[in-house]
Parts: C-alpha cells; structure tokens; sequence
C-alpha cells in the first residue's frame, strides 16, 4: 500500500524535478551564459560562484533583507493571522464574507496591489496614509516620504505582509475548524473561557498547522521577488533587494544596460536558498513534534 | 525496499537520458537541424516565425500586425508573429534558440539583442546594401554596427534619445528665453524656476542612476565612468591601461558630485526625488505641470499622453555641458530597437523582407503617428511628431554616443547603491563627501 | 425548530458581548481592506491624469467604463478562458488524487526514506522557478512535443501536476498527521482494505485542508505566469493569465494605467468569483457527501 500511495507522486515529482535540479547543482561549479547553454560551453570554476557571492556585498545585503523579512514578517503575519482565524471560527457572524473580504489582496495581482500601495497608499502628495495621519493630528509624520531609501524596506514589508494574511488565516482556520466542536463545548461546560480555551487547547492542537505555516511563509519568502521588483527602480533597490532578484539579474541581465550574465552564479543563489528552507523545515521537524497528538 | 530501488533505477536512467538530450544540441547542428527542419515543415515549410518583444495591446504591435497582414498579402508568405512582451522575450527568447525552436527574426534593444543573442545573429551587410542606401539613418546604422562588433547584424527601428524633457509653458512663465547648454545656465534656469514656486527638476529613481552617470560622463567621458563603477567588461583594457584607471578620490568625481550637491542644497530638486518610484515623478509632478524638467528617454510623450495638461507644451534639450569637462552636449545617449534574422533561419530573404514592410515607408509613418516615436526610415525625416521637435534638434546635434547610463549600470553588483546614494544626494539627506565615500566602497575600491 | 432558535438567540446575547473585540478588529481590518480594493475598482473606472492628480476617487470627469472594453480587446480571450479551465480543474484534480495519498503514508508510516522524500520535497519548493522551468523546457522541447497542440496540452497540464505536488503533498501532511488511528483499527477489524479505508474514512476526514489546498493549487495554476510563458508559444495553448498579464504590461508602457487597473480587474474577477465558487459549493458537497 505505501509503494501503490507514495509512487505516482513521487515518479512525477522526480521526473520533473529531479533532472532540473541535478542540473542546477551542477550548474552552480560553472560559469555559464544562459541557463540553457549547452553543456560544452560551461567553463568550470569550482566553487568560485560561491566564494564570489560571499564575498559580494550587495548578496549580503540581498540576504540580510530575506532574513528580516523572513523573520518580521513571519512574525507578523503568523500572528495577525492567527488572531484572525481564531475571531472568525469564534462563532461571528458573517464569518463567510469576512473569511472572503480578508483573503481577496492575494488573489489580486501582485503588479496592481504594488502599485496601488506606491501611488496612493504610500504617495506623498495625497497618499492615504498622509491623509490619515494629518486627520488625526500627526503632521510630522504625515510628511514621512515612505518610499524614499530610508524607510522603503518597511514600506516593502507592510504591503507584502498585508496582501499574505488572507492566505495563512484560511491555513490556520482549516486547521482550527478539523478540531472537533465538542471539544470547545466541554470546555465551556467545565467553565474555561475563551482565553483558556484557547491558550490549552486551540495553540497546542494547532502546532502541525504552524509547521505547515512556517514551512509554506518560508517557501514564498524564498521566492520573494515580484514585490521587490515593483517597488524598486528598473534593477534593484539596495533597500528592497532580495536574493531571487539579484539571481534574476544574473540570469537574464539587470535593466537596461546589458551587464554580464552568468547562469552558474544564479544557480548558486538557488542552491543557497534551497538550502535555508531544508534547514528551516528540519529546524521546524526537530522543535514541533505533532505525532504524539491524536484527534 | 524493493519500489526504492526501482525508483532509483528509474531516475538514474532519465537524468541520464536528459543529460544528453539538452547536452546534445550543443555538440553539433546535427541532431538540432533536424528537429528544427520538424518543426519548420510541420508549419506548412512557408511559414515565417517572428517573435515580438511588444504586447498584444500596445500600439507597436498593433502596426506590426498590420504590416505583416500587408507582407502576407502581398508575397503569399505566412508569419507566424508572437508577441511576448518585454520579459517574455529576455525571459523566453534565449531558452527557444538554445532549443533550436524555430525562430526567424526577433527584436528588442540593439544593446541586448547584439550583446546577449549575438551568437544567434545572421550577418547582414550584403543583405542590406541597398536598404541601408535608400532608407537606412546614417547614426542608426553606426549604432548597430557598434553593437555588432564592426558588422552589421541587425536592422535598427524605433530610435530613441535620453535628455531633459521640459516644459515650455512653465520656461515662459518663469521667463527663461533659450535652453540651458550648459550647467551654469542650467542653474540659472532653475533659480528662475524656483522664483515663480515652480519644482524645477524631478524624475523618477528608476532613472537617477543614468542622471549620476551623465553627469560623471560629461566630467570624465564614458571611459572614465566605466572605469570608475569598475565595468567587468572593460576590467582589461584599464588593466592594460588603453582605458585611463578613475578612482573615486579623483578631483574630478568629488567636484561632480558637489555640483549634484550644490543643486540639491538650493532645492532644484523635486522634494519627493528620492521617494518617486516609477511613474510617480513623470506622472504625478511633470505631467500635471508641476515640475518644469524631467530626465527621461523619448517615449516619455507617448507614456504621457493620457496625464499631461492640457497646456503642457513639450520641450526637450541634450544633457548640458559642464565647466572643463571632457565631452560636450554633443555627446548623448541614443538607442533603438532592432531587428535580427537567425542564422539558422532557412527563409532569410523572406524575413529580411518583412523587416523592410516594418521599418520603411507606410508602416514607419503608421508607428510614427500611432506610438508617438522618431522615424526610422530616413525618407520619412521630416514626419516627426510635433511633440518631438526639439528632440529633432537635440539628435541632430548629437555626434558622439553614450551606453544606457553612460555606463554607470553597467558593473550590477554596484547599481543599487549607486542609485540610492545618487537619490540620497539628490534629496539632500547625504552629503557630496559621504556619496563619493559610499559608492567608493561599493564597488570595492 | 423554535427551541433551537432560543437557544441560539440566548447564546449570542453573551457570545456576541464576549466577542465585541474580535468584531472591532476585523471590521477595522475589513474596512481598510475594502478601501484598498475600492481605489483599485475606482482607479479602474478613472483616468490616467485623475489617478494621478489623487481623485481616483472623486470622478471629476465621470465613469470611464471604455477602460474595460479597451482592455479586453479583441484577442482570443475565449480560447484562452477555455485553457485555463481545463488546465486548472484537471490538474486540481490530479493533484488531489496523486497527493492525498502520498501525503496520508507519508504522516502515517515510518519507513525508509520517509524523511528525505519530505526533505526532498521541501528543498524543491526552495529552487527558484526558473532553475526548473528553463532546463524542462530544453527537454522537452529536443523531444518535439511542441509542435502538436493535444500533446502540448497534456504536456503543460502534467507539468502544472508536477511543479505543484510538493507544494500540496507537504500541505496536507499536516491534516493526516493528527487523525486519530482508532477510525482505521475500527476499520481494520470491519474486515475493509486499508485502500478502502484511506478513500472512505481518511480522506474525507481531511476535507478541510483538501479544500483549502485545491482553493490555492487553483488560484496558483490560473495565475501561473512563467511555465506558461515559456511553454506555451501557440496561441492554440495560451492560458488567460500569460496575455492578462502581456496586456497589464503594454498598458504600463503606453502609460494608459487607468487601463491597467481595468486590466487588473479582469484578471481578478474570475479567481474571485471561482474562489467564491470553490469555497462554498465544494465545501457544502464534500460536508453533505459524507452525511450522506
């Protein structure tokens, strides 16, 4: 039965993975023009494209911008999520429609989110946060040019993070409506309130779902890409760029200027983000154990 | 146990069987020409495939489609056109010819179809004798002879050029007579400006890094600013010394920057400089009349004309010269799409036919009108759009040629500092000494 | 009937108080969500020189509604509309059938190797995209699949199955982890084959997340954009989201961004109304199937 269940996933899986990432691996020794270069053309440069990116600030910063917005907005996101799973299982009515409201920004496409956020939302001249913030007497920082270099990353992450909520509250509210009603009826019986409720039966019967939350936030920041590119200028903003982008820029040439492409360094930057999420998932495997809960 | 095994065994065998399929077309054109002889003859062996680096909907497209209708009419060859899209193309494009996909003539910038697909590209100088002699513009034709390394490898359409857009009704409010040619009375323009409450400069960040690299361009040369923002592509020559070796310390780059610095501090510069993300600078300050000056290529009145004022009447002038720089207001950054035949193609006249339909007579006047662009074809010289006049004057003055940037984006590990310390400056939140510092460390000096 | 009913109203007296705060926040969040999409709706109804002047939301000059109708144009939007269909319900369905039951060994035996097709699984969610589509494409296009339309088809709908089953095996790993094991043992002594069992008891216990997941794996397949892109270079083959998003595109370039708001409404409003659509209808089915 485990070979007849697991085989056809795992035959398709290898017949379209596996080739294209044995390739990359190997890619990521070479220096190479295009991705699609033939094989005789690659130069071999050992682990150069490595040390190359190590050594290059601008990957630096690309990674050091992953990681905040990794961590901070996971954070975020998990948290306000949760919080919104949790209200809208709570028995609220038109739960529905709020469930529909809030999950919309990720249906909508990323371009036009973006761009709402940076010509109106963010605009300094009659942006809707200027608005807001000089209706309520905050002058000062109604001035606050958001989208200038000191203050985009935050700009960058606030919008991404209000468009992924949606998409991790329906994860966590398919997690929270599997557990059994009767549970909750119980507890009220026995007089724990909302509170204790969920603080000693919703979080810990949830802990596979945050696995499933870490793991999938953790896969789309990885290939965080689109956003950055929006809110940056034709390349790439020290501020807003992100590993992917500057791969992109290697693979395909950054802008309007036709810079050196080199496939193998891209390859390379995979194979490193590749690497952060394994490390992450097993990080996740090791700390949240869900096998010794049953329900 | 025994379904790992026969999985291993199964995908052993097909990354080995992949490995030579794609490794296979690069050892030779005899199992590729096949394939592609396939796919040609399965296309009825008359069809000619043409991939676009525009739209669907926008009006380039649209004219090329009719001028393939016309092509098709007229010669009983059909043609396949697929219109990809700026990055369906850069994205898409390589991939196919490596896969030997059959595609006769595709386009995009000269730079990149030169640079990037050069090795795709079929030698054009006999081909075009004739076209060139009786259509061909004398600066385009030495563009994309530049681009091809001396040959001539593909055929130039829809020219461009990159200066300072203005706007005439506020050039007279404010009471300037002339453009500026030169710094200083780029400086007294905006002093004037300034007088009426008129933002003098804005743009959008996106185009800052070309703004800094014209300015370095004028003090150094296009040289120099290679060799300042360390270009890999001419690591060489400056190793060899056939290029002068620039360091950031030099005189010449502090005083740039001090005169960015000098703008910046009398407030020349548009508050939200640095906070303009692309459109927001063109649209939202230089279209409705705010701003009087703008930085940005000659599409801009065709990206325009849906937000600009009605009294917004369009002016253009080269990047001005400044005091003992090394190249003048004749020296500018010109562009153009261009037109390239595979070498592989197996219907070369036929494609090189259908770029004639293109890029001459009727449907270079129709691209005219419908994408408010330059001419391409020289006998339709004076068909210029009157928004583009004095951009007719600016090109025609120009005799030397700048790269995208004057090479400033050219090293792109350094690109986004130098864009955001350019913006910083420009903003005044940095000052002319911590820019010079800044981009020295990024490029690694 | 009308004792339920008095139960419910007396419950809600002090649930509703109970629950004030959590109304507070998500009508805020609501609210600021809806005015958000609403600039974009207006924005779409508006023009360029209004959007950017700031009265997206004023119509100084009326309704613009030829936005929409420009947009659309006159490309095959049909045939693309009729891909995506298929492409998206069959390889969802696919998807399904391959993942739940890989998904239900993998969180329900140990064996060999377990662990590293999970891991494998996950470090694939890790390589960017482009890393895999581009090498596939060189395969498959030396193999000279596409140059037949029905074998394109098939060919793009497997490889729509194959980028995703990562993605919806680890999801639902999650939702077969926790089942209790006294539902198969009670089946087990019943004398039905754990097949059996797996179809009737354990996948539908999993509904929840079967559902979201077909809800995503679909959003994502009718948005893909660079599989499609690469691949599919016939307009015979061209699913919406590849010209949504040329047409996006072209409107940025000729600066007509009134147009592309419009634009964007189009590519939003049949993910939404299937969102709608899936969430409801499927629930509602797969809840009454097994009732019944």
């Amino acid at each position: 039965m485990i070979v007849g269940f697991l085989a056809p996933a795992v035959i398709i899986f290898s017949l379209v993975f596996l080739y294209p990432i044995c390739r990359t691996v190997i890619m990521s020794f070479f220096k190479i023009d295009s991705v699609t270069a033939a094989t005789d053309t690659w130069q071999f440069v050992g682990i150069g494209n490595y040390q190359k990116l190590f050594t290059t600030d601008i990957f630096k910063t690309a990674m050091f911008n992953i990681a905040r917005i990794w961590f901070i907005g996971g954070l975020i996101v998990l948290i306000i999520s949760l919080l919104f799973g949790v209200i809208l299982t709570s028995g609220i009515r038109g739960k529905k429609f709020f469930r529909a409201i809030i999950y919309l920004p990720n249906i909508v496409s990323a371009v036009a989110l973006a761009t709402m956020w940076l010509q109106y939302v963010y605009s300094p001249k009659f942006g809707l946060l200027k608005s807001f913030l000089d209706a309520i007497g905050l002058h000062e920082l109604a001035k606050t040019q958001w989208t200038a270099p000191e203050h985009v990353f935050w700009a960058l992450l606030f919008a991404y993070c209000f468009g992924m909520i949606g998409y991790h509250m329906l994860i966590w509210m398919s997690g929270i409506e599997r557990i059994s009603p009767e549970y909750y009826e119980a507890a009220t019986i026995d007089g724990a309130n909302k509170i204790q409720q969920f603080r000693y039966m919703t979080l810990p019967l949830l802990k596979g779902v945050l696995k499933t939350n870490i793991t999938m936030w953790s896969v789309s920041t990885a290939a965080f890409f689109v956003w950055s590119q929006l809110f940056s200028s034709v390349t790439a903003n020290k501020g807003t760029i992100v590993p992917v982008q500057y791969m992109y820029m290697n693979i395909f040439g950054a802008g309007n200027a036709v810079t050196e492409r080199n496939a193998g360094y891209g390859a390379a930057i995979g194979i490193i983000l590749c690497i952060c999420i394994v490390v992450i998932f097993t990080i996740c495997n090791l700390l949240i154990k869900d096998d010794d809960l049953e329900f | 146990m025994k379904r790992k095994i026969i999985s291993a065994l199964l995908c052993a065998a097909m990354v080995g069987t992949m490995l030579v399929g794609c490794g296979g077309s690069g050892d030779g054109g005899s199992g590729g020409s096949s394939d592609s002889g396939d796919s040609g003859s399965s296309g009825g062996g008359d069809k000619l495939v043409y991939w676009s680096m525009w739209s669907e909907e926008e009006p380039q497209a649209k004219v090329i489609k009719e001028a393939v209708e016309k092509y098709t009419a007229d010669t009983g060859v059909e043609v396949d056109v697929q219109f990809k899209g700026r990055n369906g193309q850069r994205e898409g494009l390589q991939p196919a010819l490596d896969a030997k996909q059959q595609i006769d003539v595709f386009d995009e910038s000269v730079d990149r179809v030169n640079g990037s697909w050069g090795s795709y590209l079929l030698e054009l100088e006999d081909m075009a004798k004739d076209y060139e002699a009786e259509h061909g513009n004398a600066t385009l034709f030495t563009l994309a002879r530049l681009a091809g390394g001396g040959t001539l490898k593909s055929i130039p359409y829809q020219p461009s050029i990159f200066g300072f857009f203005y706007n005439k009704t506020l050039f007279d409010k404010a009471g300037i007579s002339a453009v500026p040619t030169t710094w200083e009375e780029l400086d007294a323009a905006c002093a004037k400006l300034k007088d009426k409450g008129i933002i003098p400069i804005t743009g959008d960040t996106t185009y800052m890094t070309s703004f800094l690299g014209y300015h370095l361009g004028r003090h150094l040369g296009q040289d120099g600013v290679k060799a300042l923002v360390k270009d890999p592509a001419v690591a060489d020559k400056v190793e060899s010394g056939e290029i002068e070796d620039v360091s950031w310390d030099d005189p010449r780059v502090a005083e740039a920057a001090k005169e960015i610095e000098d703008f910046a501090s009398k407030k020349y510069f548009s508050e939200n400089i640095a906070a303009n993300v692309f459109p927001a600078g063109q649209n939202q300050e230089f279209a409705p009349g705010d701003a009087a000056i703008i930085l940005c290529g000659s599409w801009l009145p065709n990206e325009l004309k849906n937000a600009v004022a009605e009294d917004l009447e369009w002016g253009y002038f080269n990047y001005p010269a400044v005091k003992d720089g090394k190249d003048d207001a004749s020296v500018n950054h010109l562009s153009n799409q261009v037109l390239a035949i595979n070498k592989d193609s197996k219907m070369a006249d036929q494609a090189f036919e259908l770029i004639e339909y293109i890029t001459t007579g009727e449907f270079d006047k129709k691209m005219i009108e419908e994408a408010m662009c330059i001419p391409t074809d020289s006998a339709n010289g004076d068909a210029w759009p009157t928004e583009l006049t004095e951009v007719k004057t600016g090109m025609e003055a120009t005799t030397g040629y700048y790269d995208w940037a004057v090479g400033a984006e050219n090293n792109g590990d350094a690109t986004s500092v130098l864009n955001e310390s350019i913006c910083k400056l420009m903003a005044g939140t940095m000052t002319a000494d911590e820019f010079v510092s800044t981009c020295k460390s990024a490029v690694g000096e | 009937m009308a004792k339920e009913d008095k139960v419910k109203t007396k419950w809600n007296l002090k649930k509703e108080l109970r629950l004030a705060p959590g109304y507070v926040v998500i009508i805020l969040w609501v609210l600021f969500t809806l005015i958000l999409l609403g600039w974009i709706l207006a924005a779409s109804l508006s023009t360029t020189a209004d959007i950017f002047a700031g009265k997206a939301l004023e119509f100084p000059t009326g309704l613009h509604f030829e936005n929409y109708t420009k947009a659309w144009g006159d490309g095959g939007v049909a045939t693309f509309f009729m891909n995506s269909l298929l492409y998206s319900l069959v390889s969802c369905a696919l998807l399904v059938v391959i993942c739940a039951p890989a998904a239900y060994v993998l969180a329900r035996f140990t064996f060999m190797g377990n662990k590293i097709i999970q891991t494998g699984f996950v470090s694939a969610m890790g390589v960017p995209i482009t890393m895999i589509v581009l090498p596939l494409f060189c395969v498959v296009a030396n193999m000279g699949i596409l140059n037949n339309i029905t074998a394109s088809k098939v060919t793009l709908i497997f490889l729509y199955v194959g980028i995703n089953i990562p993605y919806t095996t680890i999801f639902l790993l999650t939702f077969f982890a926790n089942l209790s094991r006294t539902y198969e043992e009670a089946a087990a002594i019943d004398g039905c084959p754990p097949t059996r069992t797996f179809w009737k008891i354990m996948f539908p216990m999993a509904q929840s997340g079967i559902i979201t997941v077909t809800i995503f794996n679909f959003i994502n397949i009718w948005n893909e954009y660079f599989l499609s892109l690469i691949f599919a270079n016939n307009d015979a083959l061209r699913p919406v989201a590849v010209g949504l998003y040329g047409m996006l595109q072209s409107m940025q370039y000729t600066g007509n961004w009134a147009g592309m708001f419009a634009a964007v409404m189009i590519v939003f409003l049949p993910t939404f109304i299937l969102y709608l659509f899936l969430s409801e209808k499927i629930i509602g089915g797969v809840t009454g199937g097994i009732k019944g």
